[in-house]
C-alpha cells in the first residue's frame, strides 16, 4: 500500500487544485457579460438556429478534426520509432514504411474524393 | 443390386422426373406413371421377400452415412415390416390410379400431385425399412411436409380455411411429437452409444432405469401423436375429413401405420424394460380410445369424419395387441394394421366417391336408399362397412379377435404378459363394450344411407373407371385377408421373437 | 519500451531489437483480404467513375478467391499437435495470432460467405442498374441533392473495400491468440458494418436508424467487452490466452477480479451474436440495412463472434468452466425460447428472419455447453458445422428477400408475399428449404447441425438445454411453416408479388445457398469430418 501513498497525495492535491480555482474565480474574478459570453459554444461561429438547407449541421470542421486525429495517432507511432530507428534494422524500416503507406491511401482517397475541398 | 434399395430410390427419382417434366406430361399420363411406378415396387418388394432366405433381416444393406456422428444408410425388411411395405405400395397404386378419372384442381396438376405421393412412398418405405433410429427419424418426418402440402392444396374444395387448419394443425402435432421423440433417441444413443436397431435390440433388456424409461416415454408420446391414442387423436379427425380422397386414403391406409410400426420396432424391440413399464398405460388409452372413438362415431353427421372417428376406434386395438406382450398380441397388431389399411381405403375410396357426386359427405345429404339409386357403390359402402366392424370371414375380424385373445391371456395370467391379470380383464371388458358400439354406428349409417325409401338425386351415378377398378382390387383383398389370415400370419409370426426377444 | 529508450539515451550498450518473428505465408489469408481492401480504397481514389464499380468488384472477387486458395494452403499444411488436447497448428505472429484447425476452417466458411455476399453487392440488374445502395449517403432522404445523385447514376462502390475490411475483421477476430488483438479485431470488423448498414437506397431514413442504433449498440457492447479485457488483465497480467490459462487453472487469488472480467467479456460477445437478453437491435438492424449487408452480416458476424467466444472460454477460462457454464446456459434457455416465441409476432420478413437468428444463437450457444474434447461430436466441431449451415441458409434466405419486390423496392411485409408459390414458384421453393432448414426437417443441413449440436451437448452432460432446444425447435416450426403456408396456400394481395428479375449474380448466390443446403444435410460426412479433423483450439 505505501507505494500508493504519492499518488494518492498526489490525487487529493489535485482535486483540490480543481475544487479551488472553480471556486475562487467567481468571488475574485470581474463580471464583464457581453451578447457573445453567454451565447452557446460554437467555434466562435454566429450561432443560427438551424443550419442552413434544412436542419444538417454542416461537417467540414469534422472531416479536418478526424484529418487531423489520423496523423496526430501517426505522430504516436512515429516517435518511438525515430528514436530507436538503428536498433529495430531492416525490419522496423519495412514496416514502417507500410504503416505509413497505408495511412497515405487514407489521405488520397480523402483527397481525391474531394474531403478536402472547403466549399 | 439390392431391392429394397431400388424400391426406395424408384419413387424418388419419379417424383424428380415428374415435376421436372410437369409441363409435357397430361395428367392422365401422370396418372398412369404413379400407378405403375407403384406397382413395380411392389413387384420389386414381393420379389426380394421371396428371393430372401427368410434368416434375420431381407435385404439387408448398412452403409455409412455420416461417419462421425455414426449415423448409418441402414436397411432391412423382416416379416413385421413386409407386409407393410407391401400394403404401402399397393395402396399407393390404387390412389395413384383414383387421379386417373378424378384429376385434381388446377391446370395439369396432376403431376405435381402424383410427385408428392411418390415422395411419401419413398418416405413410408424408407420408415418401414429403416434400421437405424436417426434413418427412421429422417423419413417419418419427410412423410408429412408432401402430406401437408396434399391436404392444404388440394383438400376440401368448399373450405379453403378449414383445409388449411387441418393441414396446419396435422403438421404441427406430429411435427411436436416427432420432436419428444428425437429427444427419446437422442437419450436412446446416450445410453447405449448406438442407433442401430439390431444392435439395440440385442442389448436387450440392458437398457432399463431412469433414463430409459424416460427415452421410451418420449418415443412413446411421439408415436401415440401419429397412431393415434386417445387423447392425442385430435388432429385427425379434420385431417381426414378435409383431405382429398387420395390424402385420406393415404392417411388411414398408411401414415397411421408408421406409428404402430414405430411401437413395434422402436418402442417395444428396443426398450423392452420400459415398455414393459408403460404397457398397462398404453393398453388403457387404447381401450378408452375404442370406447371413445365408438361413441364418437354415433353423433357424426359427416361420412368422412365418422370414417376417420373409426379409425382411432381401430387403432385402439392394435395398441391393446402390442401391449399385452403376447405373440398373439404383436401378431395382431400387424395383421389389424394391413387389415386396417384397406378396409379404411376402401371406406375412404367409397366415402370421395360420394363426396365427388354430392359435394359433400353430410349423411343427411346423402339422403336414403341407396341400394336402388346406386347398388354398386352402396354394396360396396355395406361390405367395407361390415368388414370394418369385424364379421368373421373378412379382413377386419382376425386383428380384433387376436387383440382380444392376446388380452384374455394376459387375464388368464399367460407368462410375460404387459398386463397385469385383473386390468387385463377390466380392459378386455371395455373392448367388448367397444365391438358392440362399433357394430353399432356402421349399422345405423347403413341403414341411414342405404335402407329406406330411395330419394333420388340428380347426382346419381353408380360406380365407374377406375372407381369400379379399385373397388374390385380391395373387396378382393379384403376376402383373402378375411378368408386365408396364414398368408399375412405365416409371414408375420418368424419375426415376432425378434421383437419380443428383449421384452421376455 | 520506454525503459529500453531511456538506456540507449543513456549510453549504456545499445543491443539491437529482436526484430519479431513473422511466418508470413501461415497469415497470408488475412495480409491478402486487407491487401483487398486498401487496394479497393486506391481504385475509389484513382479509377474513373464508369469503370469503379466493376473493378471493386473485380478486386474483391479475386481477392476472396486468392485468400480462399491461400486459406486451402494454410490449412493443408497445419502440423498435427498431440499435447493436452488434439488439435493442428498452432499460434503464429509471436503469438497473437492462433492459426488452428478451428481457425482455418472458420476462415474458409467467412470466405465462402464473403463471396456470396459480394455476389449479391454486385447485383445491379433488380432497381433499373442501380445497386442496392445509396447514391450519396452524405444527402439528406428525398431531398433535391438526393435526386441529382440518382439522375447522375453515382454509385457507391465503397461497400466492396468496406466489405473487405469487415471480412478482415471477422477472419482476425476468429484467430486472434490474445485479447487485445481481440478488440481490435472486433472494431475491424465492427466499424464498416456501421457504415453498410445506412447506405440502403430504398427506405433510408429505416436504413439510417437501424445504422446509428447498431453504432451505439455496438459501442456499448465493444466497451463492456473492453472493460472485461482489463479487469482480466488486472486478474492475470497477461493479454495472452495461453497466460490467462494458466492463471486461472493456478488460481491466483482475486476470483472476483477474475468473474467479473469473465461476465464483461461473455456480455460483450453475447451483444455480437445477437443473444437474448442483448438482441434487441438485431430485429431493427437486420430490417433496416440494405438485405446484401443484412444477410452478409447475418452469416459472417455471427460465425466470427461465436468462434472467438469459443476460443476465449474454451482456451483461457476452461479452467472456470463452472463459473460461465451456467450462465450459458440459462442465455441460452432464453435466447431459444424468445427467439422461437417472439418469430410468432412478426409480420415482416427480414425482422422474422432476424428473431430467427436470435433463436440460432440459442442453439449454437447450446453447443457450446457441450465436450470440449473426446472421440465423439466436440462442441467446436458441432458448431462450426452450425455455422456453416445456418450462414448458407441465412444469405440464402436473405437474397430470395432482394428478389420480392413491388414499386416502392423490396417488399418485406409477409401479407404481400402471399401467393408468391404461383407468382415464381422456384423461388418460393428455394425459401421454404431454406425455412425447413431454420426448423431442423430432416435432409437439411439445418437437422444435422442440430443433431450434431444436440449431441455434443448431451455427452457434455447439457441434457436440459436439449430439451428445451427441441421443445424451441417445434415451437420455431409453427412460425415457419405460417410463412410456407403463406407463400403456397394463401391468395395474393391486390396483384400478389412481383419478382423481380435478377442477374445471373442473385441466381448463382440462390442456387450455391440451396444447394449447399441440401448437400448439407443428405451427405454432411466429409464437412463433418474436416470440422472434425480441425480438432480443438490450440495455444
Amino acid at each position: 500500500m505505501t507505494e500508493y501513498t504519492p499518488v494518492l497525495v498526489l490525487a487529493a492535491i489535485s482535486g483540490a487544485f480543481a475544487v479551488f480555482s472553480v471556486l475562487i474565480a467567481p468571488l475574485t474574478g470581474p463580471k464583464r457579460y457581453n451578447r457573445a459570453k453567454v451565447d452557446s459554444y460554437e467555434c466562435g461561429i454566429e450561432p443560427t438556429p438551424q443550419a442552413a438547407g434544412g436542419g444538417r449541421v454542416p461537417v467540414k470542421y469534422f472531416i479536418t478534426a478526424m484529418l487531423f486525429i489520423v496523423f496526430d495517432v501517426e505522430i504516436i507511432f512515429l516517435y518511438p520509432f525515430a528514436v530507436e530507428f538503428d536498433l529495430l534494422g531492416w525490419f522496423g524500416i519495412v514496416e514502417m514504411l507500410l504503416f505509413i503507406a497505408t495511412v497515405f491511401v487514407a489521405y488520397v482517397y480523402v483527397w481525391r474524393r474531394g474531403g478536402l475541398e472547403w466549399d | 443390386m439390392n431391392g429394397l434399395v431400388v424400391a426406395l430410390a424408384l419413387p424418388a427419382v419419379a417424383a424428380l422426373l415428374l415435376v421436372v417434366l410437369r409441363d409435357m406430361l397430361t395428367d392422365r399420363l401422370a396418372a398412369w406413371a404413379g400407378v405403375g411406378v407403384s406397382v413395380v415396387v411392389a413387384m420389386l418388394l414381393l420379389v426380394t421377400w421371396v428371393g430372401g432366405d427368410g434368416d434375420g433381416y431381407v435385404a439387408e444393406v448398412d452403409l455409412v452415412w455420416v461417419r462421425s456422428l455414426d449415423l448409418h444408410l441402414h436397411l432391412g425388411m423382416d416379416g413385421i415390416s413386409f407386409p407393410l411395405l407391401l400394403m404401402t405400395a399397393l395402396v399407393t397404386a390404387l390412389v395413384c390410379w383414383a387421379l386417373v378419372d378424378d384429376p385434381p384442381r388446377g391446370d395439369n396438376a396432376t403431376p405435381g400431385l402424383v410427385g408428392l405421393l411418390m415422395v411419401v412412398l419413398t418416405a413410408s418405405i424408407g420408415v418401414f425399412a429403416a434400421l437405424d433410429l436417426v434413418l427412421f427419424f429422417v423419413f417419418f418426418e419427410l412423410a408429412l411436409i408432401p402430406m401437408w402440402f396434399v391436404i392444404a392444396r388440394w383438400g376440401d374444395p368448399h373450405d379453403p380455411v378449414g383445409r388449411r387448419t387441418a393441414a396446419t394443425r396435422f403438421l404441427l402435432y406430429t411435427v411436436v411429437g416427432s420432436a419428444l421423440m428425437l429427444v427419446g433417441f437422442v437419450t436412446v444413443w446416450a445410453l447405449a452409444g448406438t442407433v442401430q436397431i439390431p444392435e439395440l435390440a440385442a442389448l436387450g433388456a440392458q437398457l432399463d432405469g431412469g433414463w430409459a424409461l424416460f427415452a421410451a416415454c418420449m418415443i412413446a408420446l411421439g408415436l401415440a401423436v401419429k397412431t393415434p391414442v386417445w387423447p392425442l387423436h385430435l388432429w385427425l379427425p379434420d385431417a381426414h375429413a378435409k383431405a382429398p380422397t387420395v390424402g385420406s386414403v393415404l392417411l388411414a391406409a398408411v401414415f397411421l401405420k408408421l406409428g404402430t410400426y414405430g411401437l413395434l420396432r422402436v418402442f417395444v424391440a428396443v426398450l423392452p424394460g420400459p415398455a414393459r413399464d408403460l404397457a398397462p398405460w398404453l393398453g388403457l388409452l387404447g381401450v378408452v380410445g375404442i370406447v371413445v372413438a365408438s361413441l364418437a362415431c354415433l353423433r357424426q353427421a359427416d361420412l368422412k369424419r365418422l370414417i376417420a372417428y373409426s379409425s382411432v376406434g381401430h387403432m385402439g386395438f392394435v395398441v391393446l395387441g402390442i401391449a399385452t406382450l403376447t405373440e398373439i398380441g404383436i401378431a395382431a397388431a400387424v395383421f389389424a394394421s394391413v387389415a386396417h389399411g384397406v378396409v379404411t381405403a376402401l371406406l375412404f375410396f367409397n366415402a370421395g366417391s360420394l363426396k365427388r357426386r354430392f359435394g359433400t359427405a353430410e349423411i343427411s345429404v346423402l339422403g336414403r336408399g341407396m341400394y336402388a339409386r346406386m347398388p354398386a357403390l352402396a354394396v360396396v359402402l355395406a361390405f367395407a362397412s361390415v368388414a370394418s366392424l369385424g364379421l368373421p370371414g373378412l379382413a377386419g375380424f382376425w386383428g380384433e379377435m387376436m387383440a382380444l385373445r392376446g388380452t384374455y391371456e394376459a387375464a388368464a395370467g399367460a407368462d410375460g404378459a404387459g398386463l397385469g391379470e385383473a386390468l387385463a380383464a377390466v380392459l378386455l371388458v371395455g373392448a367388448l363394450l367397444g365391438v358392440l358400439l362399433t357394430s353399432a354406428y356402421f349399422l345405423r349409417v347403413l341403414r341411414r344411407t342405404l335402407q329406406g325409401v330411395p330419394t333420388p338425386h340428380d347426382a346419381d351415378t353408380d360406380l365407374a373407371g377406375s372407381e369400379r377398378g379399385i373397388a374390385i382390387v380391395l373387396v378382393v383383398a379384403v376376402l383373402v385377408l378375411g378368408l386365408v389370415p396364414g398368408l399375412v400370419m405365416g409371414v408375420v409370426e418368424p419375426s415376432i421373437p425378434a421383437i419380443l426377444g428383449g421384452a421376455r | 519500451m520506454s525503459a529500453v529508450s531511456v538506456q540507449a539515451i543513456v549510453g549504456a550498450a545499445p543491443s539491437p531489437i529482436e526484430a519479431p518473428d513473422v511466418d508470413y505465408a501461415t497469415i497470408s489469408p488475412l495480409l491478402i483480404i486487407l491487401g483487398a481492401a486498401v487496394l479497393g480504397v486506391l481504385v475509389e481514389a484513382f479509377v474513373p467513375r464508369a469503370y469503379r464499380f466493376v473493378t471493386q468488384i473485380a478486386v474483391a472477387v479475386v481477392g476472396v478467391v486468392a485468400a480462399f486458395v491461400a486459406t486451402v494452403v494454410v490449412g493443408a499444411g497445419l502440423d498435427t499437435v498431440d499435447g493436452e488436447v488434439t488439435g493442428r497448428g498452432g499460434p503464429t505472429a509471436m503469438g497473437s495470432l492462433s492459426v488452428d484447425g478451428p481457425a482455418v476452417v472458420t476462415w474458409a466458411m467467412l470466405l465462402f460467405f464473403g463471396l456470396l455476399g459480394v455476389l449479391l453487392f454486385a447485383e445491379r440488374r433488380l432497381d433499373g442498374g442501380l445497386s442496392a445502395f445509396t447514391s450519396q449517403a452524405s444527402t439528406p432522404p428525398g431531398s433535391a441533392d438526393e435526386r441529382h445523385a440518382t439522375r447522375l447514376r453515382i454509385e457507391h462502390s465503397e461497400v466492396f473495400p468496406l466489405a473487405m475490411f469487415a471480412l478482415g475483421g471477422m477472419m482476425f477476430f476468429a484467430s486472434a491468440n490474445d485479447l487485445l488483438g481481440m478488440f481490435v479485431a472486433l472494431e475491424v470488423l465492427s466499424l464498416p458494418l456501421y457504415l453498410m448498414c445506412g447506405l440502403a437506397r430504398r427506405r433510408r431514413l429505416l436504413s439510417q436508424e437501424a445504422a446509428m442504433k447498431y453504432f451505439l449498440l455496438g459501442a456499448f457492447s465493444s466497451a463492456f467487452f473492453l472493460y472485461g479485457i482489463a479487469m482480466v488483465y488486472g486478474y492475470a497480467g497477461s493479454f495472452g490466452l495461453a497466460e490467462i490459462s494458466t492463471a486461472v487453472s493456478s488460481q491466483i487469488g482475486g476470483q472476483n477480479l477474475l468473474l467479473a472480467g469473465m461476465a464483461l467479456i461473455l456480455v460483450g460477445l453475447l451483444f455480437k451474436v445477437a443473444a437474448v437478453p442483448f438482441h434487441a437491435w438485431t430485429p431493427d438492424v437486420y430490417q433496416g440495412a440494405p438485405t446484401p449487408v443484412t444477410a452478409f452480416m447475418a452469416a459472417g458476424t455471427k460465425a466470427a463472434a461465436f468462434v472467438a467466444m469459443l476460443r476465449i472460454f474454451f482456451v483461457a477460462f476452461g479452467g472456470a468452466r463452472w463459473d460461465w457454464a451456467p450462465a450459458v446456459w440459462a442465455i441460452a434457455i432464453i435466447t431459444m425460447l424468445f427467439g422461437a416465441i417472439a418469430s410468432i409476432a412478426q409480420t415482416d420478413v427480414k425482422r422474422m428472419l432476424a428473431y430467427s437468428s436470435i433463436a440460432h444463437a440459442g442453439f449454437l450457444l447450446v453447443g457450446m455447453a457441450g465436450l470440449t474434447s473426446g472421440d465423439g461430436v466436440t462442441s467446436v466441431s458441432a458448431v462450426l458445422f452450425y455455422l456453416v449451415a445456418y450462414g448458407a441458409a441465412a444469405i440464402g434466405a436473405f437474397a430470395v428477400v432482394t428478389l420480392v419486390r413491388d414499386a416502392g423496392g423490396e417488399t418485406t411485409h409477409l401479407g404481400r408475399w402471399a401467393g408468391l408459390g404461383k407468382e415464381s414458384p422456384v423461388l418460393a421453393v428455394a425459401f421454404t428449404i431454406f425455412l425447413l432448414s431454420f426448423a431442423g426437417i430432416p435432409l437439411t443441413g439445418g437437422f444435422i447441425s442440430k443433431w450434431s449440436v444436440f449431441a455434443a451437448a448431451w455427452d457434455g452432460g447439457a441434457w436440459p438445454l436439449v430439451v428445451v432446444g427441441v421443445v424451441a425447435s417445434a415451437l420455431a416450426l409453427f412460425f415457419y411453416i405460417r410463412v410456407v403456408v403463406l407463400l403456397f396456400f394463401a391468395p395474393p394481395q391486390g396483384d400478389g408479388p412481383t419478382v423481380a428479375v435478377p442477374s445471373p449474380l442473385t441466381w448463382s448466390v440462390v442456387a450455391i445457398t440451396v444447394a449447399v443446403t441440401i448437400v448439407l444435410g443428405v451427405l454432411p460426412g466429409p464437412l463433418l469430418d474436416l470440422v472434425q479433423q480441425a480438432g480443438a483450439f490450440v495455444r
